[in-house]
């Protein structure tokens, strides 16, 4: 707590004696009737001023919600003596923002608490710390003022909003376990393959009588089974562009939400790494918590500028498991992000890039050299999607404004015809 | 003289200059006062009761505006404790008067017992001033 004199303890006394000596010196007690006011208010206001003592309670509606949504805030203050006057302040990180009054002003009557909610937008996704209570009292004679803060952290975890979704990108090659996937191998499933003559062992039920009438001997059906399928979102922190609050980051950490509430609820197993100068993974899972896992995981994405060289080596083989679709979300900025999906792709890695531009984060330079300098990083980022395409990485440029559904869509068209082959 | 003092104060919201010009207010009262002869003002309750009214008009004017919504009544509880505040400065001045005024004579003794109450009482609010400047707690 800090104690500090306004300004009109330092001029009232100052007022005083220049009023007393004058009455003095020139023998006017009219002087002095004019003074001795100020030295009473002073001398009264001191000693009735005191240091308040105030409890201040914050309390959250509750600890998650969404991006853009709301969640109440009770701020709950008392004192045991009276406090004239009271300005408090609900101390509020970037990416909340206050739908009622902060900061307000108060009488606080000795004994007595009051409350008041406040709503909070939650305008950005991020876990935020909010409870910290800035306040400011002052006395009814204005001379003294007290200072300090009070409350206790309290975490608020906003998760990033999704995108609606309609269909989301096909592995090449499913896992073995049963999911929404139409597998390209055959077996016992719903989807139509192909017919084949029967071989002892085959269920009556599949057989196709009329390609058995045609031929004359037993023909069955064959199906495409459903499986699901190992998906990694590849999330790229080692830079961003960023431009009045949005940046490429707000975009991949979105769009990685939205993919793995998407796979996870067709019942794929999801996995996240968070590649950049602070690395963290998730190993491939599915259900419910593993949403939450990823999610809170994604709440601690940022970038954190390091120059130590970092290859896929440092992340353990079971993050990245075989025959994974790893979906890659990254800028391309960074040419340790760049090696790495290359040598994902080189290792054998269904791989697909949707690349965030960063061009409408940055400030263009409209001078003619700047104008020559951003058409050469144009081609040189074009030239860099003609190098992933040559390798079979379906590669895009997502925009920010456009709807990842449209994204996708691209990607599946240029996978339609993708097969695997190997040499 | 002293009204353009304080409007500069108050335009520019300085505490200090605010100061002066209070200063200068009760300077040219006091010049005008020597010109009237040595017969008690009774007026000057009422002058001191302005006067107060004045500075603490002027420092309500010049405090840090915040956005902030705030409790109904605190501006009607200001005013209030302002007109409590100005009947006070009357009452103060007024007891001045009529103890300057039962002084009579007064004499070289009694003369020196003021000098001696002033010099008290000022050294008094400079100590109840300067233990109530800046300070951190360090409880809080």
């Amino acid at each position: 707590m800090t104690r500090a004199a306004t300004a009109k303890l330092r001029v009232y006394p100052a007022l005083a004696g220049l009023g007393l000596i004058g009455a003095l010196a020139l023998g006017r007690p009219e002087l002095a009737a004019l003074a001795a006011p100020f030295a009473v208010f002073v001398g009264v206001g001191l000693a009735l001023a005191y240091r308040p003592e105030l409890r201040i309670f914050v309390e959250l509606e509750r600890e998650r919600q969404l991006e853009g949504r709301h969640v109440g805030v009770e701020l709950e203050v008392a004192a045991a003596s009276p406090v004239e006057r009271l300005e408090l302040l609900l101390e509020l990180p970037e990416g909340l923002e206050a739908e009622e009054p902060n900061p307000r002003l108060i009488r606080l009557p000795g004994g007595e608490g009051r409350s008041f909610e406040i709503p909070l937008r939650c305008a950005h996704w991020g876990a935020h710390d909010v409870g910290q209570v800035l306040w400011r009292s002052g006395d009814a004679f204005g001379l003294v003022s007290f200072e300090g803060s009070s409350g206790e952290s309290t975490w608020l975890k906003v998760y990033p909003r999704g995108e609606a979704l309609g269909d989301v990108l096909r592995p090449l090659e499913t896992q073995a376990f049963s999911g929404n996937q139409v597998a390209r191998t055959r077996g016992e499933g719903i989807e139509f393959a192909d017919l084949r003559p029967f071989t002892p062992g085959d269920r009556v039920r599949r057989v196709n009588w009329r390609a058995t009438a045609r031929r004359g001997a037993p023909w069955v059906n064959e199906a495409h089974p459903e499986r699901n399928a190992d998906v990694v979102i590849f999330l790229d922190t080692f830079a961003e562009a960023r431009k009045a609050g949005m940046g490429t980051l707000d975009l991949g950490v979105r769009a990685a939400a939205t993919l793995a509430t998407h796979y996870l609820k067709e019942k794929d197993r999801v996995g996240l790494v968070s590649f950049g100068g602070v690395l963290n993974w998730l190993t491939v899972s599915s259900g419910m918590t593993q949403l939450y896992r990823i999610v809170d995981s994604l709440l601690d994405a940022e970038i954190a500028l390091s120059y130590a060289w970092k290859d896929l080596d440092v992340i353990p083989t079971r993050t990245l498991p075989p025959r994974a679709l790893v979906i890659a979300l990254s800028p391309l900025l960074d040419e340790r992000a760049i090696g790495a999906l290359m040598d994902l792709r080189a290792r054998g890695f269904d791989l697909a890039v949707l690349e965030l531009s960063p061009f409408p984060f940055i400030e263009e330079d409209v001078s003619e050299t700047g104008q020559l300098a951003l058409r050469l990083w144009r081609l040189r980022r074009g030239a860099l999607r003609s190098r992933y395409a040559a390798l079979g990485v379906a590669i895009v440029e997502w925009h920010e404004g456009v709807p990842i559904a449209a994204v996708i869509e691209e990607v599946r068209g240029f996978r339609r015809h993708a097969r695997v082959v190997r040499a | 003289m002293a009204l353009a003092i304080l409007a500069v104060a108050l335009v520019s919201r300085s505490g200090p200059g605010l100061g002066w010009g209070l200063a200068a207010l009760g300077g040219e009262y006091a010049v005008w006062f020597a010109e009237q002869g040595s017969a008690l003002d009774e007026l000057t309750p009422a002058y001191a009761a302005a006067f107060i009214l004045v500075a603490e008009l002027g420092f309500w004017s010049i405090e840090p505006r915040l956005e902030a919504w705030s409790d109904p009544e605190l501006p009607l509880r200001r005013l209030a404790y302002l007109v409590v505040i100005c009947g006070g400065a009357a009452a103060v001045a007024a007891l001045v008067l009529v103890l300057a005024a039962a002084g009579g004579g007064g004499g070289a003794v009694l003369e020196a017992l003021g000098v001696a109450a002033v010099i008290g009482a000022l050294a008094l609010l400079g100590v109840l001033v300067r233990r109530s400047a800046s300070e951190v707690d360090s409880r809080a």
